[in-house]
């Protein structure tokens, strides 16, 4: 990370990295704030820490920072809870958190990026090992962390050409890996960083209008909504140029939608997760993965098949095993939980094994169903989920969010019609209208304990 | 919710005339599957969870499945006055 981050200061160093609501940081003071940080790092001995922050640049100054001093840093995910710090540290062995904090009373030691900074020497090149870890956003259970290594993060990284003028939202959580992939990609690109806080659609549409982004990359559920809040406000539409979709199955209609809106902007999605990086950028506005994903060289980065219906991967680029855990073989085939179908040339996302429904002994994928509801008119957001039922064990449930103004009894009437055709064990059989769907990290929680 | 028997019967006779079943001729002793009113696992299980969103409860979770629209009936009513249950 301090590699890409030095390079664009030595090409523009008075150039915008990061913009937030409160003020702008150049790449000169990126790169001072972060060797700063190595130093502090160096001088305390620090080989491991947790970091807990909202701000863009400080996130990004002490991974960089770290980065070359081999820290193993782990970001927490937002919170305000002391306990739930403090569970964290005792979890993954934290003795130090990295924040602005001053509540954390028992357990790890609070450290202010401040105070970490040092005036001392740094080193000009990193050691060969530089782990990282970045916890899983999991809704239930306590997360695992996924070790990483910054070598193997930065492998792709090479690729991204430094382009023109970039300006990127940050619609992820910074310690969300595809959070971390935007932080990399935008050094690698020498680009610029907008970050509202929080990272919600609202807050998004507002810095894309504000700061003039024309670069985003966001879960689906976050574009729909970002669609809805642009219908609903009927303000002027950003001039966005490229459009990246990632992190869960993404629907055609949101796809027809998005090219609908932003016609000048290019599609793309993105297949990755935190364990095994991102892969497959597909461009051609189809929902899916080209079947030609299954037929790369040895030597790809990330490799991909099909093994009863669920897509394998093989990464060069992902992580190295969970911590506390047994060591994988990094390079090894592993299961990504994600169930496919190979329809005509391509590989269609049926959901994932965790989220099937069980009814009645019949086998049903939420994704589908949800698909069709979202495609009626007047459906804002649908959830598909498993409702545990005394006589099938569960039947399809239904959540949908409406559009302002719907009628819900023919709304109710229209998704009855749209799902006729389906299976009977697959027609949602509970149909509830709500504000708000259930979301972890802008996407939609399907399994039927959430 | 306390219901009435007027109310559950509503409910279930709506709940009938969405999924095509005979509703019009509907008494306390119609069976609920087969030569009744025809209801399949997966329609009863949709009437069970109609049932709970209105009234809370679900006879079907009990030990003695509803057999009869009047079933369904007297296990509202044993809701409503747990001293009279059975009788």
């Amino acid at each position: 990370m301090i590699e890409l981050l030095r390079a664009a200061a030595s090409a523009d160093a008075d150039g915008v990295a990061v913009v937030t609501d409160e003020r702008t940081v150049t790449y000169r003071e990126l790169l001072s704030f972060a060797e700063a940080i190595a130093a502090g790092l160096g001088e305390r001995g620090l080989h491991r820490a947790a970091v807990l922050d909202h701000d863009a640049d400080t996130v990004l100054a002490t991974l960089a920072g770290a980065s070359l001093t081999g820290t193993e840093l782990c970001q927490y995910p937002p919170t305000d809870d002391a306990v739930e710090i403090a569970s964290l540290a005792d979890r993954f062995d934290h003795e130090v958190v990295i924040t602005r904090r001053q509540d954390l009373d028992a357990g790890p030691a609070a450290l202010s990026p401040e105070d970490l900074r040092a005036p001392g020497r740094v080193p000009d090149a990193p050691p060969e090992q530089r782990p990282l870890l970045v916890l899983t956003t999991g809704t239930t259970g306590a997360p695992r962390g996924a070790r990483h290594d910054w070598n193997r993060i930065l492998r792709a990284a090479g690729r991204i050409r430094p382009g023109n003028g970039q300006r990127w939202l940050l619609a992820y959580g910074l310690h969300q890996f595809a959070g971390l992939q935007i932080l990399v990609h935008v050094m690698a690109a020498r680009a610029t960083l907008v970050a509202p806080a929080p990272r919600r659609p609202r807050e998004g549409l507002a810095a894309m209008r504000a700061h003039d982004v024309t670069h985003a990359s966001a879960t689906p559920t976050y574009w729909r909504f970002l669609l809805a809040e642009l219908r609903a406000d009927g303000g002027p539409v950003p001039g966005l140029r490229q459009i990246t979709l990632g992190g869960e199955a993404i629907p055609a209609p949101v796809l027809d939608a998005l090219a609908e809106t932003f016609p000048d902007a290019s599609i793309s999605q993105v297949y990755a997760a935190s364990e095994f990086g991102s892969s497959s950028s597909m461009r051609d506005g189809r929902s899916g993965l080209s079947l030609d994903v299954l037929e790369r060289s040895d030597d790809a980065d990330i490799a991909m098949k099909i093994v009863d219906g669920e897509l394998w991967v093989r990464s060069r680029v992902g992580m190295l095993g969970y911590y506390g855990e047994e060591p994988l073989d990094a390079d090894g085939w592993r299961p990504t939980g994600d169930l496919v179908d190979v329809v005509g040339d391509r590989i269609l996302f049926r959901g994932r094994t965790s989220e099937v429904i069980n009814v009645g002994g019949v086998k049903v994928h939420p994704l589908p169903v949800e698909e069709r509801v979202g495609s009626v008119a007047g459906v804002d957001m649908a959830r598909v989920y498993g409702r545990p039922n005394a006589l099938t064990g569960a039947i399809v449930a239904l959540e949908v969010v409406a559009a302002p103004g719907a009628d819900t009894d023919q709304l109710t009437a229209k998704i009855r019609a749209a799902c006729a055709d389906l299976p009977p064990a697959a027609r949602p059989r509970s149909i509830r209208f709500v504000e708000s769907v259930a979301m972890a990290g802008n996407k939609i929680v399907r399994r039927a304990d959430a | 919710m306390s219901a009435t028997r007027a109310d559950v019967e509503q409910t279930v006779r709506s709940f009938l005339e969405r999924a095509q079943k005979p509703s019009d001729v509907l008494t306390a002793d119609t069976p609920l599957y087969a030569d009744g009113v025809g209801l399949d696992s997966l329609e009863t299980a949709e009437l069970s969870a109609v049932l709970e969103d209105t009234y809370g409860s679900d006879p079907f979770q009990g030990e003695t499945m509803p057999q009869t629209v009047g079933d369904i009936l007297s296990f509202y009513d044993a809701v409503a006055n747990p001293a009279t249950a059975g009788a």
